[in-house]
Formats: C-alpha cells, sequence, structure tokens
C-alpha cells in the first residue's frame, strides 16, 4: 500500500515563488497552518515556506546569522521595529526564502518510508508526482489519523 | 641525536640556507594562498625544518615563544568567558543612549569603544562583539551600517597598535625584545590617538554629515535597556576584576619582574576557577572543557608552526643576508632605515598576513643591532609595530578582524565589497602612514 490511499493536503492555490511574503503568511493565518509548498507557473514543486521562516525574516538579521546576537532581552519591545519589518514582507517573494532542499515524497511511496521521512522532519512533506508535479502535502497528523482509522482505534 | 644542522650539508647536498629557505618559502606562499589552513601548513613547515636537519627538535623548541602563545591563549580565555556577561552589548547601548541615538554620535561612540576594546583585547573578539549590536542599531535607526563597519575596521586595528596586548605584531615584538605595556602605551599611543581622530575627520566628510535617523526611530533605540544585557552579573563582576588586575598586572610587569604571558595564564586559571568554584567535578569538567574549547587553537598552533619555520630560516643564515641587504638599501642610514621599515610593513600588511612578516622581521631587525644602538632599535620596532598594525587596515585581508567583519556583514545582508572598501580604505592607510612617519621624524629621528 502507499501513500496514494491517504487523503493528503492538496496543493495550496495561488501560492507561487513571485507571490509575497505578506500575503503568503495571510495566507497561513487564515487556514491555520504553519507550512505551505510553492509550485512553478508549470504546477511543479519549487520549495515550501513556513510561518517559522517569515518569523525569522522580523528578526534583525545580527540576531540571525552565526556569531550574531544570542540574547535580544535588552531591545525590549522593539514594536516600530517589527512593525516596520512585516510591511517589508509585502515587497519581498516567498522564493527568497522558501526552503528547496526538502526530503519529498513519491505518489506511489510505500507507508512506512512516509512513515520514516516524516518522523524526522519537522514539517509536512511535499508529495511529489511524474515530472515533478506537486500533488499535496502530507502531514504527520494526516498520516497517523490515517493508521488509527486502518487500525480501527 | 646527532646535529644534523651542524654539518655544511643537508638535504640532497644542500646547504643549510638552501633548505631553510626553500621550506620558508614554500610556508609562506602556501599561507597567502589560503588554499590549505594555515595552522596545516606552519605546522607542515616546522616539521619539515626539522626532519631536514636544519633544526634539532630542542633548538625549535627554543624557537617558540611561549611568552606569546601564553599571553595568546591567556586572554583568549578571560575574553571568551566575560563575553557571556553580555558586558560589552551592555556598553554598546549605553554609549548608543548617552548620544541619544544620534547617528554620527554613534558611529563615533562605537568606533571609540571598539578601538578601547581593542586596545586590551584581541581585535577578532572586539569586533565580534561589537558589530552584531551596531548592525542591531543601524537596523532600528534605519541608517546605512556601511560608515558604521568601516569605522570599526579602522578603529580595532588603530586602537590594537596601542598597547603591548592590543594586536599579535605587538606581542611578538614586545615579547622577543622586552618591551612593557608602558613602553607601548608611551611610544605608540600619542600618534594612533591622533589618526584616530584624523580617520574620524574623514569618515566624517565622507558620510557624517549626511546621517540622518528620524525622531520614532532614534526613540526605538532610547528604549533600549542596557542593564537587561548584562545576562551574569555575577560572572560580570568576577570577570571585570580579573581582567583588571591582569591589565594591571601587564602595566606592572617590568616592576615586579614578570612576563605578561604568566601573567595572562595565571589570570586565565583564577578566573576559570572562580567559574567552577562550588560545582561538582562533572559541572566543573564540563565548563572548563567548554571554555578551553573556545580557545582558537588554529591561532595557537599556527604561531607554534611559524616560530618554528623562523628559527629554522634564521639558523640557516638568511634573515642575516636579509639584514644586510636591507642595509645596504638604506645605505645604513639610521632615519631612512626606520621610514622603510615602517613603509614596506604597512604596504605588506596591508595585503599579506601581518604575523608571518612581523615574525621574520624582528630576528632581521635585531641582527641590525651590531650597527645601530640600543635606543635607534627601539625606534626600528616602533616602525615595524605602527607599519604591521596600520597596515592592516588597507584592504579587507589585511587584518583578520577586517575579514570577520566582512563575514559578519555578508551574512547579515550587507556585503562589504573588496574593492570599494580598498578605494577609499588603502589611501586612508597611505595617509595613517605619513602621520607615523612625521611622528617618527619629530620624536625620534
Amino acid at each position: 500500500m502507499s501513500i496514494q490511499s491517504i487523503p493528503y493536503y492538496p496543493p495550496t492555490n495561488g501560492i507561487y515563488p513571485d507571490t509575497s511574503l505578506l500575503d503568503a503568511l495571510k495566507l497561513m493565518l487564515e487556514k491555520h497552518i504553519n507550512h505551505v509548498p510553492l509550485r512553478d507557473v508549470d504546477g511543479k514543486f519549487s520549495g515550501i515556506v513556513s510561518t517559522q521562516s517569515i518569523l525569522s525574516e522580523l528578526i534583525p538579521a545580527s540576531a540571525r546569522v552565526e556569531h550574531g546576537l544570542s540574547d535580544l532581552k535588552f531591545a525590549g519591545d522593539s514594536a516600530q521595529l517589527l512593525s516596520s519589518r512585516l510591511h517589508d514582507l509585502e515587497r519581498r517573494t516567498v522564493g527568497e526564502i522558501a526552503k528547496i532542499n526538502v526530503p519529498v515524497l513519491d505518489a506511489d511511496c510505500p507507508i512506512l518510508e512516509a512513515a520514516l521521512l516524516l518522523s524526522q522532519s519537522t514539517s509536512p512533506l511535499p508529495v511529489i508526482g511524474k515530472d515533478g508535479i506537486l500533488l499535496g502535502m502530507l502531514s504527520r497528523r494526516t498520516l497517523l489519523t490515517y493508521l488509527m482509522q486502518q487500525a480501527e482505534l | 641525536m646527532h646535529g644534523a644542522a651542524s654539518t655544511a650539508q643537508l638535504f640532497l647536498g644542500l646547504s643549510p640556507l638552501a633548505v631553510s629557505l626553500t621550506v620558508f618559502v614554500l610556508t609562506y606562499a602556501a599561507i597567502v594562498t589560503e588554499k590549505i589552513n594555515r595552522s596545516i601548513v606552519a605546522l607542515l613547515g616546522a616539521g619539515l625544518m626539522i626532519f631536514s636537519g636544519v633544526l634539532q627538535q630542542s633548538e625549535a623548541v627554543a624557537g617558540i615563544d611561549f611568552n606569546t602563545i601564553s599571553l595568546l591563549t591567556g586572554m583568549m580565555v578571560l575574553v571568551a568567558i566575560t563575553q557571556k556577561s553580555g558586558v560589552f552589548q551592555y556598553v554598546a547601548v549605553s554609549v548608543a543612549k548617552w548620544v541619544k541615538a544620534d547617528p554620527w554620535g554613534l558611529l563615533v561612540m562605537l568606533s571609540v569603544i571598539t578601538a578601547v576594546f581593542s586596545a586590551l583585547l584581541d581585535n577578532v573578539t572586539t569586533v565580534l562583539l561589537v558589530v552584531p549590536v551596531a548592525l542591531l542599531i543601524t537596523d532600528s535607526l534605519r541608517v546605512s551600517p556601511y560608515p558604521y563597519l568601516f569605522s570599526i575596521i579602522f578603529a580595532s586595528n588603530i586602537g590594537g597598535t596601542t598597547t603591548l596586548i592590543g594586536d599579535p605584531p605587538n606581542i611578538m615584538i614586545g615579547s622577543a625584545v622586552g618591551l612593557t605595556f608602558s613602553d607601548f602605551v608611551v611610544n605608540l599611543a600619542p600618534v594612533a590617538a591622533v589618526i584616530f581622530i584624523l580617520t574620524l575627520i574623514t569618515i566624517y566628510l565622507i558620510w557624517g554629515r549626511k546621517m540622518r535617523a528620524s525622531p520614532e526611530d532614534r526613540a526605538q533605540v532610547m528604549a533600549f535597556d542596557a542593564r537587561a544585557a548584562i545576562t551574569d552579573p555575577r560572572l560580570l563582576k568576577q570577570s571585570l576584576t580579573v581582567i583588571g588586575v591582569v591589565i594591571a598586572g601587564f602595566v606592572m610587569a617590568h616592576h615586579i619582574g614578570q612576563e605578561p604571558g604568566t601573567i595572562a595564564m595565571f589570570g586565565a586559571a583564577l578566573l576559570l576557577l572562580l567559574r567552577v568554584f562550588g560545582k561538582d567535578s562533572e559541572e566543573q569538567s564540563h565548563e572548563t572543557h567548554r571554555t578551553w574549547a573556545e580557545v582558537e587553537w588554529v591561532t595557537i598552533f599556527f604561531f607554534v608552526g611559524l616560530f618554528v619555520v623562523v628559527a629554522g630560516v634564521e639558523k640557516g643564515g638568511a634573515l642575516d643576508l636579509l639584514a644586510g641587504k636591507l642595509l645596504e638599501l638604506t645605505g645604513g642610514d639610521f632615519p631612512t632605515t626606520a621610514i622603510t621599515i615602517l613603509w614596506v610593513s604597512a604596504i605588506f600588511s596591508a595585503v599579506v598576513d601581518n604575523i608571518p612578516f612581523v615574525a621574520t622581521m624582528i630576528p632581521v631587525i635585531q641582527k641590525m643591532g651590531a650597527v645601530f644602538g640600543a635606543e635607534q632599535l627601539r625606534t626600528l620596532w616602533w616602525a615595524l609595530a605602527l607599519g604591521a598594525c596600520l597596515g592592516g587596515n588597507g584592504s579587507l585581508v589585511g587584518a583578520s578582524a577586517n575579514l570577520v567583519v566582512a563575514g559578519f556583514a555578508e551574512r547579515a545582508g550587507q556585503p562589504i565589497r573588496f574593492l570599494p572598501f580598498i578605494l577609499l580604505a588603502f589611501p586612508l592607510m597611505l595617509a595613517s602612514i605619513a602621520v607615523s612617519s612625521i611622528y617618527l621624524y619629530l620624536r625620534y629621528l
């Protein structure tokens, strides 16, 4: 049996590499999801963007990078800085920060292999069909729900 | 062990001069190309000096300046522990608020604290601590960070010039020749202060006049809480006390008949003791391992290997020849020799690592003692120190601290390009050497 029998999430509409980060963030907050896959104009998988990666972009670079500041308590709320950086998200695209080198699941991936990869991943994994076409995303919750139903638990 | 170097011919029938010079040139060429980590290159070169028979192992060990090694190691431990307290961030935020987050005032104060820290600690650690806070503040003020990074680079090299411990060339010169902490301050701080002011004036004329930040952005920085930057008040008290004692020790070293290396290592061990006191053996082991892991062993072993390579080339006689050639070139004229050493050191230090250059020049200048008196020789040391330290401002590769700033800036999305930097930095460095020439002339020549 492969993951084809599992009802994974279909691809999210309208998120392409040139979609603004702000739009991607609004979509994720609206749909209560933390990860969204990108696809190019041909429907091929182009990476994943997450609320974590967008939140990182709000943090000043001096704290994000290696040997950077490890503590920002002294900077207080810095509400203005955060607000200004949120506004900047409108001018930036998801393609700039999307994670491309992620493990992917083939459409006919066996369920145990999918379970292994998901257990090692911190995010849902993209399901890729022929020619790299994005078919959807499979999350741990979806897989576990399916397994529970199969086991009649 | 037979004294292989005492024979006239060594490896393949070549003379010690030929063998040592070959190993020396190959080692230095490999260091310059940076294709292999320099500590590996230096140790391989050191090994070849011994295996080829130029040096016996005992001579190689004798050639290692353990005063320099222990001073560097001790200071690295002291800084590694102290920085965990957040004191550097505290100082940077405090000075930013002191000048009311005015962009130009901020540049001046960040440069001043960089220069002061660089005089007392190593330049690389100083910039690693100052640059992140500087970038955060410039981010908050929405001003370009480039003038600040440029100024921090210059301030670290100028500040490092002023004391025995500020820059590795000074540590090596002071150790080899017996110059004290006070000697460096009295002889080099005046000209370094003048160069620092002139550098700030230049930066003001280029960038400072146009620096602006909105009242709202400045208010944001004014809202920073400097005291919240102190993550460990107990550690802060302990480390500042020990560093204070160590620096006092450096100042008094000559009077108490002790070497800076011993003082630094003792201070490091003392601070480590304070850190682990009362902890169980597992915690002690963990803390001690973690602290020792923060020593830049790559740098330490680079020095070890380098000292042996230089000892080899000195034993082979090449440095006698070099000293002779240099005197021939300058006609044995003292002022000409001093100014030549100053300018050649500066130009070399702008393009290659100044540490191997200084390591080689120390025995060369020592050999000039046969021609020049003790007082005149001291002037040559100041010329070497000024040239080697200030020359580092000439390009991004001129000093390790420059590369660290550039690397950080690149990762933070604010790259410093090699050519734009050098277009301003190199002429500014030459100007600082011109000022140093005038200083040497007026004071010593």
